[in-house]
């Protein structure tokens, strides 16, 4: 067989790709508390989502531009940081994306069945 | 700090001016908290290798500035399916000719082995290699901006999809007009051979050297069997291997003939009540050149119609093994269903 169940290369895209839509999810869920940027990291870690940098600061780039979050320079600790929360548009799209998810987990719960569930990996503390 | 100021200084580089000191602002910060928070688990400052390990995890700063910028490409994935399809067919028809051409050149011409021919030659095949590679990527990355905009590509409309084509199905008009050309030739050519004359007007007479004639007794024998391969399409219009295989045969047999005849020199000879003998000569000269050329091209367009008969023999033995495959496994499927006998019969 081309491809075994062992081929963690394969399982790591795959994996990567079925994250990438909910990484957005949690990042809006996550900042309807302001944070900044280290802090929401290692706040997402900390709930089993673990995102490197590369990806998490553009990604908030990108959702600023997009109007579903603001963001501002503010000192703390004796340092500049960049303050993340999400905006009202960010909270209506919020909303909306976590109804679309809990309609694609509970298609996917009837299209998979319950006998091939497989246990909830439980959050980790671990980055 | 000396090596992570070095380090910011590397990314900001690649990162584009108007966004530059926001995002080494935003990187430089993250890169401190995380040393930071290293700093207090371990109680002490970290050393030189502890803070390369953590700029190697976060990665090569060029990487790293270019997870900040738009993704870009020249040609995109809707346009670049129909870009590898042009370059492929450009290769085809212009390069691969090309080269058949020179190694024809090569073989037939000794003037053409001379390394300052070979050097040209390869310096003007790069070049036209470079410069149609250059010419149609240029053109389609034109045609990728116009798309982004204008999302040409997404207006379509199904009912101008093409027909079902069989690529086994011999068209039965091609045949015939195959048959009626072959006939006119074959009796140009028998006249040609029973007259000694190809052109006999006008006081002026072509007439055929032992070289011409041998020309002609293999285009007769050629056209001949053509000329029934083409019966047999006609009634039976679908390619088999057998009828595949004699085309290539045909094909590539042509080939070797006119190549062996393109060294020949004197094919056909002029002479005329009118025309001066060394017009005549001059005549017969250029007239045999361009023969000789015809007979390159000839042998040139029955190499590629020889290729494509391999091609299609290739396509009907992959067809025959994946219809005996599909063939065993619906004998699998039949036998192994539930209320179906062995022999694939319902009880």
């Amino acid at each position: 067989m081309a491809t075994s169940m062992n081929d963690n290369g394969l399982f790591e895209n795959l994996r990567l790709e079925l994250r990438r839509g909910c990484l957005v999810l949690a990042v809006l869920a996550e900042l309807r508390t302001e944070q900044y940027g280290y802090t929401l990291r290692k706040a997402l870690e900390v709930h089993g989502i673990e995102i490197d940098e590369g990806t998490l600061y553009p990604l908030l780039r990108r959702l600023e531009t997009q109007g579903l979050l603001a963001s501002e320079w503010r000192e703390h600790d004796k340092r500049n940081k960049r303050f993340y929360r999400i905006s009202h548009d960010g909270k209506l799209m919020l909303r909306q994306l976590l109804q679309e998810w809990h309609n694609i987990n509970s298609s996917l719960e009837l299209i998979v069945g319950e006998g091939d569930s497989v246990p909830r990996r439980q959050p980790s503390a671990q980055p | 700090m000396d090596l992570l100021e070095r380090y910011l200084q590397a990314v900001q580089f690649w990162l584009p001016k108007e966004e530059k000191r926001d995002i080494i602002a935003e990187i430089s910060e993250d890169l401190r908290s995380e040393i930071e928070d290293r700093e207090n688990q371990l109680g002490r400052k970290l050393n030189q290798s502890e803070m390369e390990a953590i700029l190697k995890e976060r990665g090569r700063p060029v990487l790293v500035a270019g997870r900040y910028l738009p993704q870009r490409s020249l040609i995109g994935p809707a346009l670049f399916p129909i870009y590898f399809f042009v370059l492929k067919i450009v290769a085809l028809c212009y390069i691969v000719p090309w080269i058949l051409v020179w190694i024809g050149f090569l073989i037939f011409a000794p003037a053409y082995r001379s390394s300052s021919h070979l050097g040209s030659a390869w310096t003007s095949l790069w070049m036209i290699v470079l410069m149609t590679f250059a010419v149609v990527t240029v053109v389609f990355a034109v045609l990728e901006r116009a798309q982004a905009k204008s999302r040409f590509l997404e207006e379509w409309e199904p009912s101008k999809l093409p027909p079902v084509r069989n690529k086994e199905r011999i068209p039965r008009a091609s045949s015939l007009f195959e048959l009626i050309a072959g006939a006119v030739f074959v009796t140009w050519l028998a006249n040609v051979l029973r007259t000694g004359a190809a052109f006999d007007s006008y006081g002026v007479h072509i007439t055929l050297t032992p070289g011409g004639r041998a020309i002609c007794w293999a285009l007769l024998c050629f056209s001949l069997a053509g000329m029934a391969l083409s019966w047999v399409n006609l009634l039976r219009p679908y390619w088999t291997m057998l009828r595949s295989s004699v085309r290539a045969g045909m094909n590539f047999g042509g080939a070797l003939v006119f190549l062996l005849l393109f060294k020949s020199s004197l094919l056909v000879e002029f002479a005329g009540t009118n025309l001066p003998a060394a017009r005549a000569a001059e005549l017969t000269k250029w007239f045999n050149l361009s023969i000789s050329w015809s007979l390159l091209a000839a042998a040139l367009g029955c190499i590629i119609a020889g290729v494509v008969e391999i091609v299609r023999i290739n396509r009907l033995k992959a067809d025959r093994a994946w219809r005996a495959q599909q063939r065993t496994m619906n004998g699998q499927a039949i036998s192994s269903s539930p209320g179906i006998s062995q022999s694939g019969s319902r009880p």
